[in-house]
C-alpha cells in the first residue's frame, strides 16, 4: 500500500509516494495544468507507475481555491445583508491602500453592490431579535434568484456569532428554491464578531465553492475511474487537512493549502534533525514564503488576506512577499533599481526558460553566475538558455554602467536584502533574535539563497531538507486531520463563572467530535487545544491565550492573559479583563511516514563528485566542484565553495560555509 | 566618494527597515492605545541638517511637518548636542503639530560625530489642559490645550532629567501611561542606534552618509525634473474654513498664490485670515507639510519618502493667520487646515496639470462625539466617530467612496457596528453610501457615508467638530460639487436641523431618537455630460446615483430596464448644456467683502440675472469656465451690475483660465441637502 501526497503550483506538479511496505519515498515533478490542474495531477500518477488502487491515503493541496478569488472569476453569487447595512462589503473599513497617492483607484468589491440585498431582520448585541427575520421576503427574493441562475448565495446577518437562527432560517429557504446552488451563512464559516471581516470569509467562501466543488468532484471522478477507493485529503491553512467533502463546503479553508504543508514538514524534519526551532524560507517562481518555528510550534493569525480581502479564519502565521525566483530586475525614474514586485511568473518564465522572457529576474542572475547549472532541465522539463540569461542581464547592466557578472550579482544582493527583510518581519520585528534559529529553505530556490540570506541576517546554520523541490508535497502526507472552531461571546472575566467558559469550549469541542467521527478518527485518535482571544477592556484586539479545558478557576486564566500580554507589550495594565472569543483545536492524528535513514554504502565524495565548474562568489570566478546529493558521504563536511545538486534543487555552499550530510539526509551548512 | 548602485538600493532598504522596526518597537511597547491600536504615531531617521532621510508606512499629517521640530531643536540645542543627549518636545509655535503630539528626537553619534537623529513622534491620549483628551472645541488659548513642551533635554549625558520629567507627568491625565509612552519612544530610537551602528560597522559612515546624500538628491532631482516640465507662471486659488461668530456664519479665507519658476514652486499663503481664537488654526509646519504632502502625492506617489523631494518647494505662512498661528491662541485642529491647504494646492494645480489632480476630497477631518452618563447603568460613555467622505473623480477613475484621505494614510475609518453595539448604548439602524452624494462628473466623486445612530441611552448629548457643512468639495474640469457634510436628528422621520451645520456642542439627543451623519462627497472630475452613458446606467443600477440625478445632472434618460435611450439622451444633454447659465466677465477692481474677521468672494450680478439663474442673495455659487477648479463667492444682487455681465477681479480670471469679455458660467453650489430627501432615496 503507498500514500501519495500531491501540490499543484504555477509551474509544477509535485508528487511525493511513500511505500509503505519499504519504508521508501519517492518524489517527482511535472508540469502543471492550470486549465483542469487533475490532468497533471494524473499525468504524475503515471510517471510514478503505480496503480490507483494501491492508494490508501491521497493528500491534496491546492491553489484552485486562491487563484479563482485573485483571478476574479467565482461563481455568480449574492450576498444578503441586514437591512441598513449593504455597503460593509462594498467600503470596507474605509481605509487607504495607496500612501500619498491622489490617485489612488476605488476598492473593487468581491461583487457588484447591487448583488447585496438587504433582508428585513435585525438581531440585538446579545442575540436577542429586534426584527424577526421577513420569511416572505427572503422566499420573494429565492424566487428571483432562481430565475436569474445564481450559483451561490452567502448570508450575512449582523450579530449572527451571537444566535443563528435568522441566517439558518435563511438558509433553508434559499437552498429549498435552489437547491443546486452554494448557500453559506456566516455563523457557519465563521462565527466570530467583527461584520466586515466575517462578511469577507463567507462571501469568499461562497465565491469559490462552485469552481472547488467542480474541481474536486472532477478529480475525485478521474481518480474513481482509475481505480481509487481510498477518500481524498486536502491541505488546509491552519496546517491540518480535511475530507474534500468537507473542504467542498468550506473551500476558504483551503486558501493557503500549499504553504502551509511546507511549515508541517518543516517542524517535522526539524524535530528530527535536532534543530526544532526554524526559521522557514520557501522560495518558489512567483513568491516566497517564510515562517517561525520555535521548539516545531509555528504561530497561528487571523490576519489573513487574500488579494484585498480579509479571511479571519485561523491559519499558520506565514509571511509572504513577492520576491522569488521569476522578480523582475528593472530600472525606475530616477535610477531606482528594483528587484520585483514585478514578476515573470511561470509564464513566459525568466528569460533563461527560452518562453519569451525579455527582462532579467532572479533565475537568470543565478544562471549568468553559474550557480544554476544549465546541464539539468529544470525540474527535468525545462532546458535553460544561458544565452538568453547574459544577454537580458547585459542590457540592464549597461544602463548601469556594470558588467554583466556585476549586475547579476547585484540583482541576487538586492533579492537577499528582501527575503532578509521578510525574516526579519517575522523575527526582528517581533523581538525575536533569527540568530537563535536555523535556516530551513526549500522550494526551487530556496538553497540557492539561503547562505547568503543567513549571512545577512547573521545566521549560522542552514538545514536543507531532503526533497526540497518536493517539501509542500512531503507536508501533505506528515499532516493530521485538523479543524479550528471558534465562537465569539464577549464578557468580562469579572462576570463570567468559570463553568461558562468549559460550557462554551465543550460545545465547540462536541461540534469538533463530530466532525472527526465523520473523518473516522477514533477517541484514541483525537487531540484537542483550547484558547482564549483576550483583551483589556477597551482594546481593539485580542491576544490569543492557550488555556487548559479544564482550568478550575477564573483567576488562572486571567493570568494566563497577563502572562502572554506582558510578553507582547512588557508590563500589565490596571483595568477589566474581557473574554472576546473561544477556540478549540481539534486534531485527527495520522500515521507519518518513516522518513528513510541513510546508511553509508556506496557513498563517497569521490562517487559524489560530478564536476567542476566555474562560479561567480564575491566578484571572483572559483573553480567550483558540483556535487550529487544523493551519493553524498555521512558526516565528511565539505568545504565551500561547492554546489550540492538534486532534482529540483540546489544547494550553493559559499567559500566561507561548509557542508555535510546527517544520518536524516539533511544536509546541514555551517559557516566557519 | 563613490558608491556602487547596487550597495546604494542596499543602504537605502536599510534604513527604511530601520525605521520599519523603530515602529514595531514602539508598537509593542507603549501604554497608549492611540499608539498601538490606532497607530497614531511615526517615526523617521533625520540627517543633522533636520532632513527626513527615511520613513515607512507613516502618517503623513505627522512625519512630513517632524522636520520642523527637529531643525528647531537643533536650533536651540544643537551647539551643546553630546552623546547620550535625548530631546523631548510638543510645542506647536516652534515646529509642532498640537500639543497631544510629542516627539522625542535621539542624537547619534558615530565617535564624537553627530550622524543621525531618529524621532518618535506619537499622540499622547492627554498632555493635560481643559477636558480630558487635551482636545477642546472650546479652547480660546493654547494654555486650555494641555501643558507645552518647549525643546528640552529630558535625557542629558545619559541621565533624565527626573525634576523635568516630574513637573510633565504631575500635568497629565494617567502619568503612568504617559511614562509608559515616553519609555517607548526611547526604546525605538536605542534600536535604530543600534542599527545604525551596525550599518556604519559593515559598510563605513563614509558610504552610508554618501547613500544618504545620493537617496536625498536624486529625490530632489526627480522633483525638479517634474517642477520644470511645468509652464512657469503664478496661479492662484482660494478656499474657506468654517466659523460662527456669535452665532453668525463667517467663512474664512485661505489664499494660495503657488509660483512655478522654472525646477522651484513658491507656496505663497499671504492674504489668508488672521488667526482666531477657536482651535481652527494650525502651525507653519502643518501648512507647508500639507504643501509637500499634496505635491508628492500629484507629482512623485511611487518613490519613497525622504526630504530631497521637498527642497524646490519654499512655502510662506505670514504669522499670526490661521496658517501659521502664533502665541497664544490654539493649536489644536489640525486637520482641517491641512485638508484645506490641500485643497487649495489642488485648486491651483488643476491651471497646470488637470490632468495629474482630483475634485476636492472629503474636507474634514469629521469629528463626532455622542455620549454621556447612562444613568440606568451609572456608567459614562464616549462614541468618537471619524467617517471618511468621498475622494475626488480623476482622469483614469471615479474618487473613491468613503475613504480615508491623502493626510490620513492607512487610518481605518468605518467602524464596525458590532463592536459599537457591544460598547456603547447605541443602534447603527444604517451605515450606507449615500446615493448622489459623490460630485457628479465625467468620472464621478467618491460617495460619503451615511449613518443612522440610534441612542439608547437617556440624556446623551451630541458634538460635532467639522467643516465643509457648508462650502463643500468642488470638482476639476466642469465636474460638479460633492455633497457637503450632513447631521441631524431623526425621530421618526422628523428631521431636525443645526442652526450651525457641522459645529455642534452637547446638543442633547432623548433615548429613542437618531443622530444621523454624513460625511462628505468627492468632487467630480469633468463634464457629467461626457460621461459614458452605460457608466451612468450602471451608476444607477448600482444604486450610486438616483434616476434623477442621473436625467438632471448627467443628461442620461433611461429606459424601462435601466439601459441608456441613445437619442433621447443625446437630445436632452444638448437642452443642458445649451441651458447652462453664464455672464460676460467684467472688470472689478476687487471682488471681495469684508467680514468681522476675514474677507470673503463675492459674485455681484444684476437681479433681473439673479432671477433668470434662479438664485438668492448669500447663496454660495460657482463660477467655471470648465478649465480647472471652479472658483466659489457667495451671490450678491446688485441693481448696478449691467445686466449679462459679472465683475470679476483679476485673480478670478486667472484662477478661471480665462479673460475679460468670456462667458462665465455661473451655478448655485449644493450647501445644504435636505435630509428627508436623502433618507427617501437611500430607504429604497
Amino acid at each position: 500500500m503507498a500514500w501519495l501526497g500531491v501540490d499543484v503550483g504555477g509551474t509544477f506538479t509535485d508528487l511525493v509516494l511513500f511505500d509503505q511496505e519499504a519504508g521508501r519515498l519517492e518524489v517527482i515533478k511535472t508540469p502543471s495544468t492550470p486549465k483542469n490542474q487533475a490532468d497533471g495531477i494524473l499525468t504524475g500518477i503515471g510517471k510514478l507507475g503505480i496503480a490507483a488502487s494501491s492508494l490508501q491515503r491521497f493528500a491534496h493541496g491546492t491553489t484552485v481555491a486562491t487563484n479563482t478569488a485573485l483571478e476574479r472569476n467565482g461563481s455568480k453569487m449574492v450576498v444578503l445583508v441586514t437591512r441598513g447595512h449593504k455597503d460593509v462589503l462594498v467600503v470596507g473599513r474605509g481605509n487607504r491602500m495607496a500612501m500619498y497617492n491622489i490617485k489612488a483607484p476605488p476598492l473593487q468589491p468581491l461583487i457588484p453592490r447591487s448583488r447585496c440585498i438587504e433582508i428585513d431582520e435585525r438581531l440585538r448585541v446579545d442575540g436577542s431579535v429586534l426584527r424577526p427575520l421577513d420569511e416572505a421576503q427572503v422566499e420573494a427574493v429565492a424566487e428571483q434568484l432562481a430565475n436569474d441562475g445564481v450559483e451561490a448565495v452567502a448570508i450575512c446577518f449582523l450579530h449572527a456569532y451571537a444566535n443563528r437562527d435568522h441566517e439558518r432560517r435563511c438558509a433553508e429557504i434559499i437552498s429549498r428554491r435552489l437547491p443546486q446552488s452554494t448557500v453559506t451563512y456566516s455563523a457557519e464559516v465563521l462565527p466570530e464578531y467583527r461584520e466586515y471581516e466575517r462578511f469577507s470569509t463567507t462571501a469568499l467562501n461562497a465565491y469559490v465553492a462552485p469552481r472547488m466543488r467542480s474541481y474536486l468532484g472532477t478529480l475525485r471522478g478521474r481518480l474513481s475511474e482509475a481505480g481509487m477507493t481510498s477518500s481524498l485529503a486536502i491541505m488546509t491553512s491552519n496546517g491540518g487537512s480535511l475530507p474534500a467533502t468537507r473542504v467542498e463546503e468550506l473551500p476558504v479553508l483551503s486558501m493557503l493549502s500549499g504553504p502551509a504543508a511546507g511549515v508541517i514538514a518543516a517542524s517535522h524534519i526539524g524535530r528530527a534533525a535536532g534543530f526544532p526551532s526554524l526559521i522557514t524560507c520557501d522560495m518558489g517562481g512567483t513568491s516566497s514564503d517564510v515562517c517561525l518555528l520555535r521548539d516545531g510550534d509555528y504561530g497561528m493569525t487571523t490576519e489573513g488576506r487574500v488579494g484585498a480581502f480579509p479571511v479571519k479564519i485561523r491559519q499558520i502565521d506565514i509571511h509572504s512577499i513577492a520576491t522569488a525566483g521569476g522578480s523582475i530586475a528593472s530600472l525606475g525614474t530616477g535610477g531606482f533599481l528594483s528587484v520585483g514586485p514585478r514578476s515573470a511568473g511561470s509564464f513566459p518564465g525568466p528569460a533563461c526558460y527560452g518562453r519569451g522572457g525579455t527582462e532579467a529576474t532572479v533565475t537568470d542572475a543565478n544562471v549568468v553566475l553559474g550557480r544554476l547549472g544549465i546541464e539539468r532541465p529544470l525540474g527535468g522539463q525545462i532546458v535553460l538558455d544561458r544565452a538568453a540569461s547574459l544577454a537580458v542581464v547585459t542590457r540592464l547592466g549597461e544602463q548601469l554602467n556594470l558588467s554583466p557578472q556585476a549586475m547579476a550579482e547585484g540583482i541576487l544582493r538586492i533579492a537577499t536584502v528582501s527575503l532578509a527583510g521578510a525574516i526579519k518581519e517575522i523575527s526582528v520585528m517581533r523581538g525575536i533574535d533569527p540568530r537563535d534559529f536555523a535556516l530551513l529553505p526549500f522550494g526551487g530556490g530556496g538553497a540557492l539563497h539561503a547562505a547568503d540570506v543567513a549571512d545577512e541576517l547573521g545566521m549560522k546554520t542552514i538545514l536543507v531538507p531532503p526533497f526540497p523541490g518536493n517539501f509542500s508535497a512531503l507536508g501533505l502526507l506528515i499532516a493530521d486531520f485538523r479543524r479550528d472552531l471558534v465562537r465569539t461571546r464577549v464578557s468580562t472575566t469579572s462576570t463570567t463563572t468559570i463553568s461558562d467558559v468549559r460550557d462554551a469550549l465543550q460545545a465547540l469541542l462536541q461540534d469538533a467530535d463530530v466532525e472527526l467521527s465523520n473523518a473516522g478518527y477514533g477517541p484514541d485518535r483525537r487531540r484537542s487545544a483550547a484558547s482564549l482571544d483576550m483583551r483589556y477592556a477597551g482594546q481593539s484586539f485580542e491576544l490569543s491565550v492557550a488555556i487548559v479545558l479544564d482550568t478550575a478557576e477564573m483567576r488562572s486564566i486571567e493570568e494566563a492573559f497577563e502572562k502572554v500580554y506582558t510578553a507582547r507589550y512588557g508590563g500589565t495594565m490596571q483595568a477589566e479583563i474581557e473574554i472576546v472569543s473561544y477556540r478549540i483545536a481539534a486534531w485527527g492524528l495520522s500515521e507519518k511516514p518513516t522518513l528513510p535513514s541513510i546508511d553509508d554504502e556506496g557513498r563517497s565524495r569521490e562517487a559524489a563528485a560530478v564536476r567542476v565548474s566555474p562560479i561567480v562568489f564575491g566578484g571572483d570566478t572559483h573553480d567550483t566542484p558540483i556535487f550529487n546529493r544523493d551519493l553524498l558521504p555521512l558526516g565528511d563536511p565539505i568545504s565551500g565553495p561547492a554546489v550540492i545538486e538534486e532534482a529540483g534543487s540546489s544547494t550553493i555552499v559559499p567559500p566561507d560555509w561548509n557542508v555535510s550530510l546527517d544520518s536524516t539526509g539533511c544536509l546541514i551548512m555551517r559557516r566557519n | 566618494m563613490a558608491i556602487d548602485p547596487i550597495t546604494l538600493e542596499v543602504l537605502t532598504q536599510a534604513l527604511i527597515s530601520t525605521v520599519r522596526e523603530m515602529r514595531a518597537t514602539v508598537c509593542r511597547t507603549a501604554s497608549s492605545v492611540a499608539i498601538y491600536d490606532a497607530k497614531d504615531f511615526s517615526c523617521g531617521l533625520f540627517a543633522p541638517d533636520s532632513q527626513v532621510v527615511a520613513q515607512s508606512e507613516d502618517i503623513g499629517s505627522h512625519v512630513v511637518p517632524l522636520p520642523w521640530s527637529v531643525r528647531t531643536a537643533m536650533e536651540k540645542l544643537g551647539a551643546t548636542l553630546q552623546p547620550g543627549d535625548v530631546i523631548l518636545a510638543n510645542d506647536p509655535y516652534t515646529g509642532g503639530t498640537h500639543l497631544n503630539d510629542v516627539t522625542v528626537i535621539y542624537p547619534v553619534f558615530q565617535g564624537d560625530k553627530l550622524i543621525f537623529f531618529p524621532a518618535v513622534r506619537a499622540h499622547w491620549a492627554d498632555v493635560g489642559g481643559m477636558v480630558p483628551g487635551s482636545m477642546s472645541g472650546k479652547a480660546t488659548e493654547i494654555y486650555q490645550e494641555g501643558i507645552r513642551i518647549p525643546p528640552i533635554k529630558i535625557i542629558e549625558g545619559g541621565r533624565v532629567n527626573e525634576a523635568a520629567q516630574e513637573l510633565l507627568l504631575a500635568n497629565m491625565r494617567v502619568p503612568e501611561e504617559r511614562l509608559g509612552d515616553l519609555n517607548a519612544s526611547f526604546a525605538a530610537c536605542r534600536v535604530a542606534e543600534k542599527r545604525i551602528h551596525e550599518i556604519c560597522a559593515r559598510y563605513g559612515i563614509d558610504q552610508l552618509l554618501e547613500a544618504v546624500r545620493l537617496d536625498l538628491d536624486r529625490a530632489e532631482a526627480r522633483m525638479r525634473a517634474c517642477i520644470s516640465a511645468l509652464p512657469d507662471g503664478t496661479f492662484f486659488y482660494e478656499d474657506y474654513l468654517e466659523t460662527f461668530m456669535g452665532g453668525k456664519f463667517e467663512p474664512l479665507l485661505m489664499q494660495l498664490a503657488l509660483t512655478i519658476d522654472g525646477d522651484r514652486m513658491i507656496a505663497d499663503f499671504t492674504g489668508t485670515a488672521p488667526q482666531v481664537p477657536f482651535p481652527v488654526n494650525s502651525t507653519a509646519s502643518v501648512s507647508a507639510a500639507s504643501v509637500f504632502i499634496t505635491v508628492k502625492s500629484v507629482f512623485d506617489p511611487q518613490a519613497p519618502l525622504n526630504q530631497g523631494s521637498f527642497r524646490p518647494i519654499e512655502v510662506i505662512a505670514p504669522p499670526g493667520t490661521i496658517v501659521n498661528v502664533q502665541r497664544p491662541a490654539p493649536a489644536g485642529s489640525h486637520g482641517e487646515i491641512r485638508k484645506r491647504v490641500i485643497a487649495t494646492m489642488v485648486g491651483a494645480l488643476s491651471q497646470v496639470v488637470p490632468d495629474r489632480v482630483a475634485g476636492d476630497t472629503c474636507r474634514t477631518s469629521f469629528h463626532n462625539l455622542l455620549g454621556g452618563l447612562d444613568t440606568r447603568t451609572g456608567r459614562e460613555w464616549v462614541h468618537y466617530e471619524w467617517s471618511a467622505g468621498g475622494n475626488g473623480g480623476f482622469a483614469e477613475n471615479d474618487g473613491p467612496s468613503a475613504m480615508a484621505p491623502i493626510d490620513w494614510g492607512d487610518l481605518v475609518t468605518v467602524q464596525s457596528s458590532e463592536v459599537l453595539e457591544l460598547r456603547m448604548p447605541l443602534l447603527v439602524e444604517t451605515s450606507r453610501l449615500a446615493t448622489d452624494s459623490g460630485g457628479a462628473g465625467r468620472n464621478r466623486g467618491g460617495l460619503s457615508m451615511q449613518r443612522t445612530l440610534r441612542v439608547l441611552a437617556p440624556d446623551t448629548r451630541y458634538s460635532l467638530l467639522s467643516d465643509g457643512a457648508i462650502v463643500p468639495a468642488f470638482g476639476v474640469l466642469g465636474g460638479l460639487a460633492g455633497f457637503p457634510v450632513g447631521s441631524w436628528i431623526d425621530r421618526e422621520g422628523e428631521v431636525e436641523n443645526f442652526d450651525t451645520p457641522g459645529k455642534v456642542a452637547g446638543h442633547p439627543v432623548e433615548l429613542g431618537a437618531a443622530v444621523v451623519i454624513r460625511s462628505a462627497g468627492g468632487g467630480g472630475y469633468g463634464d457629467p455630460t461626457e460621461r459614458d452613458p452605460a457608466r451612468v446606467a450602471e451608476d444607477v443600477r448600482e444604486g450610486y446615483v438616483s434616476n434623477a440625478a442621473a436625467h438632471q445632472l448627467y443628461g442620461v434618460v433611461l429606459d424601462k430596464a435601466g439601459e441608456p435611450d441613445a437619442e433621447a439622451t443625446a437630445a436632452l444633454r444638448k437642452r443642458l448644456k445649451e441651458s447652462r447659465f453664464k455672464l460676460v466677465a467684467v472688470d472689478d477692481a476687487s471682488s471681495f467683502e469684508a467680514g468681522s474677521v476675514s474677507r470673503r468672494r463675492i459674485a455681484r450680478i444684476n437681479p433681473a440675472d439673479a432671477i433668470e439663474a434662479r438664485l438668492n442673495e448669500d447663496d454660495v455659487i460657482e463660477m467655471d469656465a470648465r478649465k480647472a477648479a471652479p472658483l466659489r463667492a457667495w451671490l450678491r444682487i446688485d441693481p448696478k451690475v449691467v445686466r449679462g455681465t459679472l465683475p470679476i477681479d483679476a485673480h478670478g480670471l486667472i484662477i478661471l483660465k480665462s479673460r475679460l469679455g468670456d462667458e462665465l458660467e455661473l451655478r448655485a453650489v449644493l450647501t445644504s441637502v435636505h435630509p428627508r430627501a436623502v433618507l427617501a432615496t437611500a430607504a429604497e
